[in-house]
């Protein structure tokens, strides 16, 4: 059997005294969408950001294609370049327009010329559906546009593995579904996703693993039907069934 | 994540400052600064020179001078590794070198601050009109008050000081006032730099006073119209002391700027710090001496203005005001 | 007093005016180069404030402080006489006004820098950039838009406080007006004066006008007016 693509192996951070993740392990493999949940404060984001060492950890090892990336000698921009990511708040480049954001790593990461990039990029906005939209500026642009942006300049470094935080939580409900529908999409594409999110409609149909993170330890995973059907852990029920009724009073 | 300074505001600049003026350090040589200038001050203008001769130094030159000799000797018998020594006896020269011209500046600093506190304090008087006129006035007074900030705005200070004092009767006026010169009361170029201080630093006072009135919600002033106040009641009562606090991170930078120009008053003959550096340094030739002391004073006095600021800011402080103006 | 002082004054003055326009020509030179010093000084300044740690960044902020804090004219006095950094008058002038407007430049592009959000420096790393790259690439043409306005600011004070070189005999408009007045005539000092006075008003109202323009040329479309 190959490698998984990605493996956290009893992975701690802390931050001063506070411990954020405590021991967290698993595995995913090419292709897989795993959803992570659980309650705020519980460490989801943070064990994201470690993934691309936009966070540092303290204990543990991540593998990424049997490579240990949280060596010390690690390159964490070659790194970066093979993991993608997408933000909870956007973060596109205020001065560039859709197709900037979209091209400026290919043409200063990847070195290469204008316009073997923007013909990529053009490909990238076509693939999140707002090729019409490649010269507007981040500020003329819907919350929900902004996101797609923000996933297709990830995708365009070509990552193996992409990081979503929270793709849909700063936006208005009615734009979360344009969000949800390109992320389905390069779901069924057979993107490699590890997705930080509460969108239930997403988790159940698209994931192939549900992680549930409490208290900086994982409490439990498994395929969507496990959990959602017939949760093993006491903890999980509680927070799912939380969840549910919060959803029904909006 | 990210530092806290990437949470910046309008606070960041003066908390910067205040990064330079909570080091004990710091606030030991502001009050030593006042002690002597305190001292000095009452000796020479209230006591009549009764703890000491006027334009004599309260410390002696001797044990410098003695020092750097000391330490100059040291310095040459350590060869190449003995700068830091030199470097040092330097230091001590220097000051075996100002302790005799620090009398006289002590008085220059008393003018220094006289001109900038009556030049920021009747500027105020006319920039609240000024900027209330810009914000809420109609369309004549705007004019007019835009007018006003756009052309003192727009010359050079010194040009100001030069047209009022050569070219306008101002100064045979002035000196016809009774009083004028005599005893406490400076004489009459002393005046006429107030008053380009004032109509100056009134322009530029008005501007940072305008921007805090546009950043005090319009609601505000609705809600106080609501209640039944008149809308110039509402901007005195409600408008102004929002907007007021606002500005004061502005109006501290304009004290500082204020406390510098004052040094233009030199230009027309006053008597203050520059002017006495300037003509004691005419004298001894210890250029490089007198105005690197001059410099540290001004520092001194600009750094002083900054505390007092920050104090009169917390003071004044609202809950929730103010503190993220972004 | 001649027959008919305000008439024969305007006369003077008019008279006069190449020697005006020509001071006029020193003071847009000093100005120009001034800022253009301060801006190669004051632009890393900022940075090494923002982004620095250690004896760099403190020795940038201290020399800051001072700078600030210390009248133009003891700058200048200092450097002519005391220091005697060159015989230069203009030179001189260059160096005073470069340093002390890099020392307020640098809290314009600090300010600037700090103003664009943490986010985007993550972002930049996040596709693999380096920290100087990101830096360059991201957070300094966006700060750079920003610092339109301060800089806007900064450029009419420096042109204004370039009649300060008056104090060392430099030949700049206010210097020239001051020598018609007191080697010319001397009843002609409001119309000197006045006139002097105007035409550095024309010199700021056409620099913010033109830095007007460059602030709407540069502005991202739908992005916030710093």
């Amino acid at each position: 059997m190959s490698d998984p693509l990605l493996e956290l192996d009893d992975v701690y951070k802390s931050y001063g005294e506070e411990q954020v993740l405590s021991g967290v392990s698993f595995e995913m493999d090419a292709g897989d969408v795993d959803v992570v949940i659980g309650p705020s404060g519980s460490g989801k984001s943070t064990m994201l950001r470690c993934v691309n060492r936009l966070t540092e950890i303290n204990g543990g090892d991540i593998y990424l294609d049997g490579d240990c990336i949280t060596d010390a000698d690690t390159d964490v921009n070659e790194l970066r370049k093979q993991v993608g990511m997408v933000f909870q708040d956007f973060n596109l480049f205020a001065h560039l327009t859709a197709l900037g954001n979209v091209t400026l790593g290919l043409r200063k990461v990847r070195d290469m010329d204008k316009a073997t990039a923007q013909e990529q990029g053009y490909e990238h906005l076509e693939q999140v559906g707002l090729l019409d939209q490649a010269d507007s500026y981040p500020a003329e642009l819907s919350g929900g546009q902004k996101q797609r942006v923000g996933i297709a300049r990830a995708l365009a470094m070509d990552p193996k593995l992409l990081l979503f935080d929270e793709p849909t939580s700063a936006l208005d409900p009615e734009l979360v579904g344009e969000v949800v529908e390109v992320m389905r999409d390069l779901a069924a594409e057979g993107i490699t996703m590890l997705v930080v999110s509460h969108e239930m409609g997403f988790a159940r149909s698209a994931a192939s693993d549900i992680i549930f993170l409490d208290d900086g330890q994982i409490v439990e995973h498994g395929p969507p039907e496990q959990l959602f059907e017939n949760p093993q852990a006491a903890r999980t029920g509680e927070f799912l069934s939380r969840l549910e009724t919060a959803h029904e009073e909006e | 994540m990210g530092t806290p300074e990437s949470t910046t505001s309008g606070r960041t600049l003066r908390a910067r400052a205040a990064g330079l003026t909570d080091q004990p350090l710091t606030l030991l040589t502001v009050g030593v600064f006042w002690t002597w200038l305190v001292v000095r001050w009452t000796n020479d203008f209230l006591l009549d020179g009764a703890l000491i001769e006027r334009n004599t130094s309260f410390f002696p030159v001797g044990p410098f001078e003695a020092a750097a000799a000391t330490l100059g000797a040291l310095a040459a018998s350590l060869g190449p590794v003995g700068f830091p020594v030199g470097w040092l006896a330097g230091f001590f020269e220097f000051l075996a070198a100002s302790i005799p011209y620090l009398p006289q500046l002590a008085t220059g600093v008393w003018a220094t601050i006289l001109l900038t506190v009556l030049g920021i304090a009747l500027g105020f008087l006319i920039a609240v009109p000024l900027s209330v006129a810009r914000v809420y006035g109609g369309s004549a007074t705007r004019l007019l008050a835009l007018g006003y900030t756009e052309l003192f705005r727009g010359t050079p200070l010194l040009a100001q000081l030069f047209v009022l004092y050569f070219a306008t009767p101002l100064t045979t006026i002035i000196r016809e006032l009774p009083a004028v010169g005599t005893g406490f009361i400076p004489a009459q170029a002393f005046w006429v730099a107030v008053i380009a201080f004032m109509l100056n630093s009134a322009a530029y006072q008005s501007e940072y006073i305008r921007s805090a009135l546009n950043s005090v919600p319009e609601g505000q002033l609705t809600a106080a119209r609501a209640i039944g106040l008149s809308k110039v009641d509402g901007i005195r009562h409600v408008v102004l002391p929002q907007g007021l606090r606002y500005a004061i991170p502005g109006w501290s930078n304009e004290l500082v700027y204020l406390i510098k120009y004052s040094s233009l008053a030199s230009f027309i003959t006053v008597r203050e710090l520059f002017e006495r550096t300037d003509a004691i340094a005419s004298e001894t030739y210890r250029y490089t001496e007198l105005f690197v002391l001059a410099g540290l004073l001004y520092l001194a006095l600009v750094i002083s203005a900054s505390l007092v600021m920050e104090y009169v800011e917390d003071r004044v402080a609202i809950p929730g005001l103010g503190t993220t103006s972004r | 007093m001649p027959p008919f002082p305000l008439q024969s004054d305007w006369a003077f003055v008019a008279g006069n005016l190449d020697l005006l326009l020509a001071g006029t020509g020193i003071t847009i030179g000093l100005t120009a180069a001034s800022i253009l010093l301060g801006f190669l000084l004051g632009f890393p300044a900022g940075a090494v404030e923002v982004y620095s740690r250690g004896p760099l960044k403190r020795a940038v902020e201290s020399a800051g402080v001072v700078l600030r804090g210390t009248p133009l004219l003891v700058i200048i006095i200092l450097l002519f006489f005391g220091l005697s950094v060159s015989s230069s008058a203009f030179v001189t002038a260059t160096i005073a006004l470069g340093l002390r407007s890099a020392a307020y430049q640098s809290q314009i592009f600090r300010g600037a820098l700090q103003s664009v959000d943490e986010g985007q420096l993550e972002a930049a790393r996040a596709i693999g950039m380096g920290r100087l790259q990101a830096i360059r690439s991201v957070v300094v043409p966006q700060a750079l838009r920003r610092s339109v306005p301060g800089f806007q600011n900064e450029f009419t004070i420096v042109l204004k406080d370039t009649s300060i070189a008056i104090v060392i005999g430099l030949g700049e408009l206010l210097t020239v007006g001051q020598n018609l007045y007191q080697g010319g005539q001397s009843t002609a000092a409001l119309e000197i004066f006045l006139t002097v006075s105007l035409i550095y008003f024309v010199l700021t109202f056409v620099t913010n006008r033109s830095l007007d323009y460059v602030d709407d040329h540069f502005s991202i479309p739908g992005g916030e007016r710093a």
